[in-house]
């Protein structure tokens, strides 16, 4: 990032660059470099708008838009998110309940889609682009620019050397442009062919080197607009969605199907790949010993697909790491819990509700997870916390002892009454809202597989029938992603660019010898800035070159572009 | 020379904070609702939609093939019973279905990401006679949703006897917006 509101530099100064120095204004730095654009706003008017302009487009502006930008990412980071994982939002809810609405008011629950994160990438994104474009045209406007005149004293530069020559002062100036260009340099002589009578008097070339540098600058700031536009593609047609998926279960990419679905400000739900997902089986292992037991070892999801609806049907594993990839579109692993399923009769036995309850985990170690279950139509409700490896501690309080539900148990407090779940208001199905409910029992109940709670006062019963896996799914779809990427890698390596290749310049003037036979040949050279060094070396061993041979006449560049 | 500095670096700040504020209005009011408020849509005749055509299983376990429906206007809710909403709403279809069931309409459920065990018990605590598809994995959802946003449940969409989509509500219908729709999707020329 560099400010454009600064003087022009040496292109616009022609003239006055042989009399302040080879590389003219931009000697001092980078072209364009400078501190922002004046900061004193305008009387009034349209003034006040290029004043703004100015000032969004300045390198201080840029500079606190993305600190701002990365404070601002640090709650996304530090918080859970709703996009990458529901379960621990609902979680925070439940340990926060004070706070969590409030942050969610603020948006701190889904912090790259909040307005004001929006409002803070759209300021940075103008600011870089009014900087970066007009930067972009001076680049190339640099690159296409012949080397300036050779300065009259060149003793006076960085690196001279100076060499008679048996040659006429012409022919000499002929040999080391020949043997420059040999060396690839972009060579200029005297317009006029050195005739007295204006600022080209006498005999010189002009060489340069390294126009690659400002081509690397060039690719850097033009692949700094490509990843701009990259992630604002992304932001317009792509889209992100989580589901949760029971083993067995299944779901089709729509969005009245997704669990939580961010679309880009294109997105419509037809615009979805319309694929369909079946969760055949979930795997996990934990290590069982060393100081990593009870970590995880792998995940695998074994899936079915579709990529269309009725289409051929394939099966794939999707681990940590390793996404399904279905027509551009990404589904990642990035959560899973235990379902028990519970079968709820009523007081005369019926039943009412038999299904697979993902249970959330409480505790991301041991799996300890805490769920609801609602069985509306019995009039009955339980929540409760269900246990992989269950263990009752000598205090009589249940904790979990492993991840792998090595010996799964339930504990649940039942409730009886109207579950409002006949009104208008949704209701999350991980929370049971326990108001006009009456409480069943006074302590929790545990349960293991194949047990059943009768409940007191003929209210019916529950019973722990199995146990399923759940697997939550990320899916993605970002049009911008590989264009970022190459965008990312062109700006990498122009930055490579211009760091390792140096823009050197090399000039000669011979004047006749005093003697009155031959000349006395001059070579001064400069670099503008050597960040990989090595430009001594090569200036020796140039001058050494020039000031051992003669060349014929060589194809060099005029001022006049002929 | 200090205050000079001072007054740039304040001048700078408020502009950043108008810009901010300003980009955040602009960003708040162009962004999309949260949650899609009830709303319908009418389809007129010329531009209905072709309502996409399935077969499925009933929640009792009988095929039902959407094409049998054709010549009747339907009424298609696509529900469950863990959402409130839909449950609340579907005494009142019911009640539509004993007054128009004799007039050629037919209502028809889609019960999605439900069991069958839990949606009978549903259906039979509150009367419901009219036949629900069983759609765990929101595949009917899915077809209908490539033509017309069927972006969440309840959504109820109404199809002409030509079996193109007159209309439907996003959220829970009421009892007004159906009988509107009805009328509507009677209207085929």
């Amino acid at each position: 990032m560099t400010d454009v509101h600064t003087p022009r530099s040496s292109e616009s100064a022609e003239p006055a660059d042989e009399a302040t120095g080879p590389f003219g204004q931009e000697d001092n730095g980078e072209a364009g470099g400078g501190t922002g654009g004046t900061a004193v706003p305008p009387a009034a008017g349209a003034g006040w708008l290029l004043w703004g302009w100015r000032q969004l487009t300045s390198m201080r502006t840029a500079l606190v838009l993305l600190f701002l930008l990365a404070l601002g990412s640090v709650p996304g980071s530090v918080l859970p998110q709703q996009g990458s994982d529901p379960s621990a939002v609902q979680q925070y809810y439940v340990s926060h309940p004070w706070l969590a609405p409030w942050m969610n008011h603020l948006g701190l629950f889904n912090v790259f889609a909040a307005p004001w994160f929006a409002a803070i990438y759209l300021l940075l994104f103008a600011s870089l682009v009014g900087c970066v474009v007009p930067r972009t045209f001076r680049l190339v406007g640099s690159a296409r620019t012949p080397p300036p005149r050779a300065p009259r004293n060149l003793a006076r530069l960085p690196q001279s050397a100076s060499y008679p020559s048996a040659l006429s002062p012409d022919a000499a100036v002929d040999a080391a442009a020949s043997i420059l260009a040999g060396h690839r340099f972009r060579l200029r002589r005297p317009e006029n062919g050195g005739r007295p009578g204006n600022g080209d008097a006498g005999h010189w070339v002009a060489a340069e080197k390294g126009y690659l540098r400002e081509v690397g600058n060039l690719i850097f700031h033009l692949s700094l607009l490509g990843v701009l536009i990259s992630i604002a593609v992304g932001g317009l047609f792509g889209y992100k969605a989580d589901e949760l998926v029971v083993e067995g279960g299944s779901f089709a990419d729509t969005t009245a199907a997704l669990d939580e679905f961010h679309p880009g400000r294109l997105v419509t739900g037809s615009d979805l790949a319309p694929f369909r997902l079946t969760l055949d089986k979930f795997t996990a292992q934990y290590f069982t010993s060393g100081q990593s037991a009870g970590e995880p070892e792998s995940f695998s999801a074994q899936v079915t697909y579709a990529a269309t609806p009725g289409g051929q049907q394939r099966t794939d594993n999707i681990e940590v790491n390793h996404p399904l990839s279905v027509d551009s579109v990404n589904v990642y692993l990035i959560g899973h819990g235990y379902a028990p399923v519970f079968r709820v009769a009523n007081g005369q036995g019926k039943v009412s509700y038999e299904e697979a309850t993902p249970f959330i985990p409480a505790n991301t170690g041991t799996l300890l997870s805490d769920g609801v279950v609602k069985a509306p139509e019995a009039s009955l409700g339980f929540m409760g916390v269900f246990v992989p490896t269950a263990v009752m501690t000598a205090n009589g309080t249940l904790e979990s002892l492993f991840p792998a539900a090595d010996n799964p148990a339930v504990s649940l407090i039942g409730y009886s009454g109207n579950l409002g779940m006949n009104t208008e208001v949704s209701q999350s199905v991980y929370q049971l809202d326990t108001t006009g409910l009456t409480k069943i029992s006074g302590s929790p109940h545990l349960m293991y597989q194949g047990q059943t709670w009768t409940l007191p006062g003929g209210r019916g019963s529950i019973t722990y029938v199995g146990l399923k896996q759940w697997v939550s799914l990320a899916i993605t779809y970002d049009p911008g992603q590989v264009p970022a990427l190459v965008c990312g890698l062109l700006a990498i390596a122009g930055l490579l660019l211009s760091f390792f290749v140096r823009r050197r310049r090399m000039f000669v003037r011979a004047v006749p010898a005093a003697s009155g036979a031959g000349s006395v040949v001059t070579v001064g050279g400069l670099t503008r800035s050597d960040a990989s060094g090595g430009f001594e070396d090569e200036f020796a061993s140039l001058s050494a070159e020039l000031a051992g041979q003669d060349r014929p006449e060589p194809n060099y560049q005029s001022e006049t572009g002929a | 020379m200090f205050r000079a500095k001072r007054r740039t670096v304040i001048t700078a700040a408020a502009v950043i904070a108008v810009l901010l504020a300003g980009a955040l209005a602009v960003t708040l009011l162009t962004q999309g609702k949260g949650n899609a408020s009830d709303s319908m849509v009418e389809y007129p005749v010329g531009q209905r939609p072709v309502a996409p055509d399935f077969t499925a299983t009933s929640l009792t376990g009988t095929p039902i093939k959407f094409a049998s429906y054709r010549g009747k206007i339907v009424v298609l809710n696509f529900w469950g019973s863990w959402c409130p909403p839909c449950r609340n709403e579907a005494p009142m279809l019911e009640v539509l279905q004993q007054l128009y069931g004799s007039k050629g309409v037919s209502f028809l459920g889609d019960d999605v990401a439900d069991t069958p065990q839990n949606a009978l018990v549903f259906d039979s605590s509150v009367h419901i006679t009219y036949p629900s598809v069983n759609d765990p994995g929101y595949a009917i959802v899915q077809d209908f949703s490539q033509v017309v946003p069927v972006s969440d449940t309840p959504t109820t969409v109404v199809i002409d006897r030509t079996g193109h989509v007159a209309g439907l509500v996003l959220g829970t219908v009421t009892y007004a917006e159906m009988t509107k729709l009805l009328s509507y999707a009677a209207v085929t020329k």
